[in-house]
């Protein structure tokens, strides 16, 4: 079985927990570190390992409040890595957001337009 | 706001600071939550750089008295002039630390608080303590008795004496700059330590009555002084969550740039960027500015860059950002080629930009941009 992620938020860094046994997928919090790239390496090849025996169901939900660009690049990553996993997988993205927050908001709607995933809203 | 306006008054600054080794600046209405802010702000800073623990504390003493004065004595009314504001500095000179504040003060009592700080100034410590008593029992001197007791407490915390001087707004108001450099008893001083004269005050002070600032952070920056920095503009900023939360986000992408890219000439600690970060608000807009160097052949393609998001309409900057968030190709830790993009997406006018050549090398650039306030 892949070994379950659990990162705890810091100020600048998002809690993170993918965990197939229970079947749950989920970054919250803040996200602006200073090396995007090194904080989500690990999250990217843990779904790159998950992707070739995935559940039959997989809902990943984002609940952050804050993301700077330099993350919006590596949630990309994510995304594109969980359409890919949608030919094997039934996969569905929540996207939480802030009430009032309609920047974050309107990035959900943007990464929906960009891929070919089904997108829920949800207000937090 | 298509005219081409100058930033020149940022590299100003950013070299007044520097010269004058100021670390922060805040001018505006000192709320409960500012002055929380600025304490906390300058706590972390006196945590970092100060292992005296004495001498932590007896500035940080005089830190809550000195902002409760100027808030205790800042114009009440709220549609006042904006050059009727209240004003705090910190420095950091010699191994001490130098307090300014700014507020107005009526004519009429300019007298008493003259004589009463010559008074002070002439003072031994056990002296002062006895006249603080003295004049807390004649509290009842109202409006003056307050301003008595608070100048005689930061005298006697401080162990030094209190640096002034008025300048004359009109034929009611006055300007009072008030400066302490706290010192410790074992010190024993004969003489008066710390700066004799305050010019760059008035100097500096004027610069942000003319552009419309109100908080200034003379770096250096790095992601700890990022976050701090951040934590403090959630208390100081006036506006509705969205237009906070846009300060935030742009404000985030401009200091991110300085601590990837800025240039660190080598007089300079090689361990953090150098640069200043300036906020200012007037009734239509939020003034976010950054001052830092950079390296002259990365000029170019910056201008480039900029020139390109500034001319787009909004449709097209939606569609370039598009393209870049899922452009994977050349970037690194380093550029997500997103950051000005989003800039401009969220402020909605232009980025602009004042490169000032310093050498054949580097550079010293400053970047504008703009937030409505509904």
């Amino acid at each position: 079985m892949l070994e379950a992620i659990k990162i705890q938020y810091q100020e600048d860094t998002p809690s993170v927990i993918l965990d197939k046994e229970n079947g749950i997928f989920e970054i919250g919090h803040r996200s602006l570190p200073e090396n995007a790239i090194a904080f989500y390496e690990p999250i990217i090849n843990w779904l790159n390992e998950y992707k070739n025996n995935p559940l039959p169901k997989t809902i990943f939900n984002f609940k952050l409040e804050y993301f700077n660009t330099a993350s919006a690049k590596q949630l990309a990553k994510v995304l594109l890595l969980l359409q890919e996993l949608a030919t094997k997988s039934d996969v569905l993205i929540r996207w939480h957001y802030l009430k009032d927050d309609t920047d974050m908001h309107a990035s959900g709607v943007r990464f929906s337009k960009l891929l070919k995933i089904p997108f829920e809203f949800i207000e937090m | 706001m298509s005219e081409i306006l100058s930033l020149d008054f940022v590299k100003q600054l950013f070299f007044l600071m520097q010269d004058h080794h100021l670390g922060y600046i805040y001018k505006g209405v000192f709320t409960q939550e500012v002055t929380d802010t600025i304490l906390s702000l300058t706590e972390n800073k006196l945590e970092k750089q100060e292992e005296s623990s004495k001498l932590k504390k007896r500035v940080y003493n005089i830190l809550v008295e000195a902002l409760q004065n100027v808030t205790r004595h800042q114009a009440s009314n709220k549609k006042a002039d904006p050059k009727h504001d209240s004003l705090f500095l910190i420095q950091k000179m010699n191994q001490r630390y130098v307090i300014t504040t700014g507020n107005i003060a009526k004519n009429e009592i300019i007298p008493y608080l003259q004589s009463l700080i010559e008074k002070i100034n002439t003072l031994s410590k056990e002296e002062l303590k006895e006249y603080y008593k003295l004049v807390l029992e004649e509290g009842s001197i109202s409006e003056k008795g307050g301003a008595g007791l608070g100048l005689i407490d930061i005298a006697r915390k401080a162990g030094n004496k209190l640096i002034y001087k008025f300048v004359p707004l009109n034929g009611e108001l006055s300007y009072f700059y008030l400066c302490t450099v706290p010192v410790l008893e074992e010190e024993n001083l004969k003489e008066n330590v710390g700066i004799l004269e305050f010019h760059f005050v008035e100097k500096i002070h004027e610069i942000l009555n003319k552009e419309n600032l109100s908080i200034i952070n003379n770096g250096p920056f790095n992601q700890e002084s990022l976050l701090s920095l951040l934590n403090s503009l959630e208390g100081q900023m006036v506006g509705s969550i969205s237009h906070k939360k846009k300060v935030f986000y742009i404000v985030v992408e401009m200091l991110q740039n300085i601590i990837k890219h800025g240039f660190i000439p080598k007089d300079y600690d090689q361990n953090v960027v150098p640069g200043i970060f300036l906020l200012g608000f007037n009734n239509n807009f939020y003034r976010i500015l950054t001052g830092n160097f950079i390296e002259n052949e990365q000029l170019v393609s910056l201008k480039k860059k900029i020139d390109k998001v500034n001319a787009l309409s909004k449709e097209e900057i939606d569609e370039y950002y598009n393209e870049s968030l899922f452009n994977f190709e050349g970037s690194n830790s380093k550029k997500t080629g997103l950051g000005m993009i989003d800039i401009r997406l969220k402020s909605g006018f232009p980025v602009q930009y004042d490169i000032l050549p310093i050498n054949n090398y580097y550079s010293f650039l400053s970047l504008q941009s703009l937030i409505t306030v509904e």
